[in-house]
């Protein structure tokens, strides 16, 4: 554990720009928003405030950031004689710490939120209707879970990228494409999606945002562990 | 002591064999040369030794145990490569910031002063580095590092000549405080050739020299003179490099027990390079089946 936590320290050597970096963007998105929202008010809703989807921001940053610790810190550290093994580990306490420390952050940003009325001009960036759930831990898990799934999606993706080049990753994103549509088709043709529809109405926000995500992610991880096993740098 | 060991190791990719049954060691602290043309499998072998790549086949030993995945060996390894890739977050400073967490030896005095001689400004991206800082910083993390098994793969590609030299001095006077297993990959054998106590040359995947320098110098000679008197003294030994001028010979003979008669012909010593050069082509022209009279292995 100890030999985990020391490369964990070597992967955020530059911890300005892997912890910093997605907060940076969701802040300089937020700024963006609010400016938008003065320059051009959005008709007032009838209670609260105007929704934005610019929460993805931090998400799709968090990201490429960890397709980029695929592609360019775990090449560095084989070349620095850390075991693929130790690499993969101290990745994954990267991305759980991450994942819960901006789960706080991102709880803390919407306390502020509501407490200035949409940062003053009415936009809601994080007090999102589906993400209502009742308590603060739980506020924090559900704003955590999407990260554990992106992040460790990430890094599967990078080591693809790292093991089968270009190529492998088009395979793999058409794959995923193939898989999407025809499960759209299949629904489609089955006439399921008013179930889908209430599937994604009635689970409840933590499992919706927490215990599926967190699921996905463990396959995800499971996956990158495994191509990882031969990858060389 | 063989710090080092592989038998029979061999590495294919898809169809090309880029390392074909090579067995050799390295022993304990000594500074080992790597030597051979491009593509004749030194950085394939390297890479094995720590543990990036496995072997096809055979077995390699690092103080003792597989090297693959091995955290304990590892540690004890430093491997510095021309083709190092650094994230593009990470500043010069990052570089050895992180190496400096990761090699127990880690001497950051040493460091600091290296940065100062080899002029390494900290605080540039790694991606904005020129050829020869980027190389400064591979030599600083090889050398401050102190591991037990080091290895310099063309560590100084971009290094003006000053910078080589002032990695050499460094190299040989580290050394000589804290004596460790060094392997040095190069083409420049001349600038080296000094420094390197025992020479593995690698040709087309096979082992083609394994001895050590002294025994190499010592043995391999170029001797000139008339024609016969030169076919004379080379007879029965393997004739790496032949020029014929009218009735003169000049031939580069190995394996030359010493105490030979030289009368009437000139002898001199042989360089290292010479030696290696002559070598590789041999095993190439004897390869590809033209030995007639260039190189008649007797």
């Amino acid at each position: 554990m100890n030999r985990i936590i020391h490369v964990a320290r070597i992967q955020l050597v530059n911890a300005k720009m892997v912890i910093g970096f997605p907060l940076f963007i969701l802040l300089f998105v937020l700024a963006a928003n609010i400016v938008l929202f003065l320059a051009a008010p959005f008709p007032e809703p009838e209670q609260g405030s105007s929704p934005t989807g610019a929460l993805m921001s931090i998400y799709i940053a968090t990201m490429i950031l960890h397709v980029q610790t695929m592609t360019q810190m775990f090449p560095y550290a084989l070349g620095m004689s850390i075991t693929r093994r130790d690499f993969l580990a101290a990745a994954g306490l990267v991305v759980v710490g991450q994942a819960l420390l901006y789960g706080v952050a991102l709880s803390v940003l919407r306390l502020i939120e509501t407490a200035t009325n949409g940062w003053g001009v009415g936009v809601a960036m994080f007090d999102l209707p589906f993400l209502e759930v009742s308590n603060p831990v739980m506020q924090v898990l559900v704003y955590a879970g999407p990260f554990l799934l992106l992040s460790f999606a990430g890094l599967w993706a990078g080591v693809v990228y790292q093991r089968w080049g270009q190529l492998g990753v088009w395979i793999l994103s058409l794959s995923l494409a193939a898989l999407l549509i025809g499960a759209a088709a299949l629904v489609g043709w089955r006439n399921w999606w008013p179930q889908v529809g209430s599937f994604f109405a009635d689970t409840p926000t933590p499992v919706l945002l927490f215990v599926y995500p967190v699921v996905l992610a463990a396959v995800f991880a499971g996956s990158t562990y495994f191509t990882t096993r031969r990858a060389t740098a | 002591m063989s710090v080092v060991s592989l038998r029979g190791v061999t590495k294919r990719y898809g169809d090309t064999t880029a390392v074909d049954d090579v067995s050799f060691d390295l022993h304990e602290n000594r500074i080992h040369g790597l030597l051979g043309r491009n593509g004749a499998g030194k950085s394939t072998v390297m890479r094995m030794l720590t543990g990036q790549d496995l072997p096809t086949s055979g077995q390699i030993r690092v103080v003792g145990e597989n090297p693959f995945e091995n955290a304990g060996v590892l540690r004890q390894v430093c491997f510095i490569k021309e083709a190092q890739k650094y994230p593009d977050i990470f500043l010069a400073r990052h570089a050895l910031k992180s190496a400096e967490m990761i090699f127990p030896n880690w001497d950051a005095e040493f460091a600091e002063q290296l940065v100062d001689e080899f002029r390494l400004p900290l605080k540039t991206r790694t991606k904005k580095l020129s050829r020869g800082q980027l190389s400064a910083v591979g030599v600083i993390v090889g050398l401050a590092s102190r591991a037990p098994v080091t290895l310099f793969d063309e560590p100084y590609l971009g290094l003006d000549a000053v910078a080589r030299q002032l990695f050499y001095d460094h190299l040989l006077a580290d050394y000589a405080e804290h004596p460790r297993t060094v392997v040095l990959s190069t083409h420049l054998i001349d600038e080296v050739a000094d420094m390197i106590e025992h020479v593995v040359v690698i040709d087309r995947g096979r082992i083609v020299m394994n001895d050590s320098a002294d025994n190499l110098r010592s043995q391999a000679v170029t001797v000139s003179g008339p024609t016969k008197a030169v076919e004379r003294f080379a007879a029965g030994h393997t004739v790496l490099h032949r020029e014929d001028v009218g009735g003169y010979a000049r031939l580069l003979v190995s394996g030359i027990p010493e105490g030979r008669d030289t009368t009437s012909l000139q002898v001199e010593p042989v360089s290292l390079q010479q030696l290696v050069v002559r070598t590789a082509q041999l095993s190439d022209s004897a390869l590809a089946g033209a030995a007639n009279g260039k190189g008649e292995l007797s």
